[in-house]
């Protein structure tokens, strides 16, 4: 119901192998994405991000003429869409290659099908936010667009800091964040020594979106790890 | 460098050496020459005798006893007697030379004392005022004209002994460095070149001078190290890259395999039956993506073909992050993690690769995973020590036996081994942990776990 909004996205993929096409195109489908294109080089996959305006691109790295690494430099010459790199290549200098020039995620095959998918749908909703900027959980809806929680009828503002935090666990959604990731999140670089910090602004945050903060549902502690947000998206 | 001084510091102990054996061995050689030329003062001892042996006949008459002929004779001498008052010869010995004057003025007797009467060297003494004169043989004495010497001389003697001395082994030092520094130009070069070689530098040396064949050889040498270490190079790029390709090429069918298992894992229509068989293809195949993964990075340890780039990494947060996903991805709850750790410890911050610690922690966690299909509870805890910083992991799981531990202490993995293949070795997983360890200057340790299980400690040597 949440993700109705991104299964209508436009998505392109673009790989040089016809069967790996084929099964990413049935990964996508079976997760109720309806809008799927593929092409197998360079050439097809500019031409369709020109007539079609995905919303969203799969792309390999080696291509018959080119890679993808090019197709994406001459993409976000006319549209700044998520992009997510797909490859065989696993080096490193590949992976910063792609980030660097603006990829949203990168995948090294062989992967799981739902990895894949859940990579794609987090790309998505980070990218998409604005369009669907309420965020169900068991007894709350956040709305990022205004930085507030509504619970039982009356609305809450959220603070910056809680915002990023909620972001970041919204972002991973369903996994642990970690402590430390929580704290890069929202202090930035060099996130040390501000446990206690994080801990307070979590608990005003539980204040906020659960029932009963003491025993929260929605935003839970994992010992000594990190916390999870538990978004109830009626699957 | 260093041994060039060193050479010099022997040859200077040698000359110094050399140079005291030389003055004592001058000293002795003078002392004994002067000891047995001593005797010939005995010029004017003899002139002495003799005066004593000439006697004054109660006529008036002078006489030379036997014993003052002997003294003539044995000398080849002549001698005259002056009487003091008229200057005239008034006694002579019978070999008495024809140019030897028979009167002398007191300016003659003067100057004939100190120096030769025609010649001849001449000694005296004296008999009660007259003068005896003792000729002896033209080339029996040198002698000093004007024996006079200023007495600030002879009393700064010890000083210019000094002076004299200093100055010679100033002039000896000089010379022997003006030699030796020739030398050691041209040593120097050779001796930089053959230190050089060691550090697997490139090295070339001017083929000129005292030590061209030695130049020459060096080059050659030199040569051969670097065609030998290109050589190597280029076959261990190929192995790379060579693991790299076939990694790459069997990365796309497999996923492949991957992704219709994952998807028919998740289709209900499926018998329960397929079901675990599909859900053994997915897991398997999920053992050959690891695999996959692993080799390329081992081989790039390896080789050291993959830059290390070091930033400041928290291994308590690495740990962290390792242990969410571990336990993200286990879905079935099968693997509890127990994460112990203080409330207050540090970040425990080392330089290093974040991506490859993070890699070493997952393969352990992966391992315990591997080896206890049926599920275990593991632990991981980060310590601080006073030089290190340690990652405990361990399950209660099936653990190992001795003779497993053994081999998985002592027995390289088959990719770093040259010996046979046929003998079990363990899996590149953990050789994975051991390579990150050592890249890092850490260490890592496999032991018992305390509840049976097997435990991993991984040691990081604190940055200063």
């Amino acid at each position: 119901m949440e993700n109705n909004y991104l299964k209508r996205k436009k998505i392109l993929l673009v790989d040089d192998e016809e069967k790996i096409l084929e099964m990413v195109s049935s990964f996508f489908v079976r997760e109720g994405f309806e809008n799927i294109k593929s092409a197998s080089s360079v050439s097809e996959g500019l031409c369709l991000a020109k007539e079609w305006n995905p919303d969203f691109a799969v792309l390999d790295v080696m291509l018959p003429d080119g890679d993808g690494f090019l197709l994406l430099k001459k993409m976000r010459e006319f549209t700044d869409i998520p992009v997510l790199f797909l490859t065989a290549r696993g080096e490193d200098e590949d992976r910063l290659r792609g980030l660097g020039l603006g990829a949203d995620d990168y995948i090294v095959k062989p992967f799981l099908p739902k990895e894949l998918i859940l990579r794609a749908e987090n790309i998505l909703r980070r990218y998409y936010k604005h369009e669907n900027p309420t965020v169900r959980l068991a007894e709350s809806v956040i709305d990022f667009e205004r930085a507030e929680v509504e619970k039982d009828g009356k609305i809450y503002p959220l603070t910056a800091k809680e915002f990023e935090l909620l972001q970041a666990l919204y972002r991973n959604s369903g996994r642990i964040v970690t402590i430390d990731q929580l704290c890069e999140a929202v202090w930035g670089e060099n996130p040390y020594g501000y446990e206690n910090s994080l801990m307070a602004h979590i608990r005003r945050i539980r204040e906020k979106i659960e029932k009963s903060p003491s025993k929260p549902v929605s935003l839970i502690t994992v010992k000594g790890l990190g916390y999870k947000l538990v978004v109830d998206d009626n699957k | 460098m260093k041994s060039t001084f060193k050479l010099i510091k022997r040859f200077t102990k040698a000359l110094i050496f050399s140079v005291i054996i030389l003055f004592v061995l001058n000293v002795v050689l003078l002392f004994s020459v002067t000891y047995t030329s001593l005797s010939n003062a005995g010029g004017w001892s003899a002139a002495d005798e003799l005066s004593k042996a000439l006697i004054l006949s109660p006529d008036g008459v002078y006489t030379l006893s036997e014993s003052g002929k002997e003294i003539l004779k044995e000398r080849n001498a002549w001698a005259i007697l002056i009487e003091d008052k008229t200057g005239n010869v008034i006694w002579h010995s019978d070999n008495l030379p024809e140019e030897i004057p028979m009167h002398y003025s007191a300016a003659e007797i003067s100057y004939y004392t100190r120096g030769y009467i025609e010649d001849y060297p001449t000694t005296t003494a004296s008999m009660g005022d007259n003068l005896v004169i003792m000729g002896h043989p033209k080339n029996m004495y040198w002698k000093h004209m004007t024996p006079t010497f200023d007495y600030q001389m002879i009393s700064n003697i010890p000083k210019y002994l000094l002076l004299f001395s200093g100055l010679n082994i100033f002039v000896i030092f000089l010379i022997y460095f003006i030699s030796t520094s020739g030398v050691l130009r041209s040593v120097k070069p050779i001796v930089n070149g053959i230190e050089e070689l060691p550090e697997g530098r490139d090295v070339y040396i001017k083929e000129k001078g005292l030590l061209s064949d030695l130049a020459k050889a060096i080059n050659r040498v030199s040569e051969k190290l670097m065609r030998q270490e290109r050589e190597l190079r280029k076959k261990e790029e190929a192995r790379a890259n060579w693991i790299s390709c076939v990694s790459h090429d069997i990365r796309t069918p497999l996923s492949m395999v991957m992704g219709y298992a994952g998807q028919l894992m998740e289709d209900e229509s499926l018998s329960k039956e397929n079901r675990k068989k599909v859900t053994v293809i997915s897991e398997q195949s999920e053992k050959m993506k690891n695999l996959i993964n692993d080799l390329n990075l081992a081989s790039k340890l390896e080789y050291n073909m993959q830059p290390l780039n070091p930033k400041d990494v928290s291994l308590v947060a690495a740990a962290r992050q390792c242990v969410a996903n571990f336990i993200d991805s286990d879905d079935e709850c099968k693997y509890p993690v127990e994460w112990k750790i203080f409330d207050n410890i540090s970040p425990c911050i080392i330089k290093g690769d974040k991506n490859l610690i993070c890699r070493a922690i997952n393969n352990v966690l992966n391992n315990s995973r591997c080896h206890n299909p049926d599920g275990c509870n593991i632990s991981v805890e980060v310590k601080e020590k006073e030089n290190e910083y340690m990652i405990v992991i361990e399950d209660d799981g099936v653990g190992v036996t001795d003779e497993q531990l053994t081999k998985l202490r002592n027995t390289p993995h088959y990719m770093l081994s040259d010996g046979g293949t046929t003998q079990l070795r363990h899996g590149l997983g953990l050789l994975i942990v051991q390579q990150v360890a050592e890249v890092h200057n850490g260490k890592v340790c496999f032991d018992h776990g305390e509840k049976g299980g097997f435990l991993v400690t991984l040691l990081f040597r604190k940055t200063k």
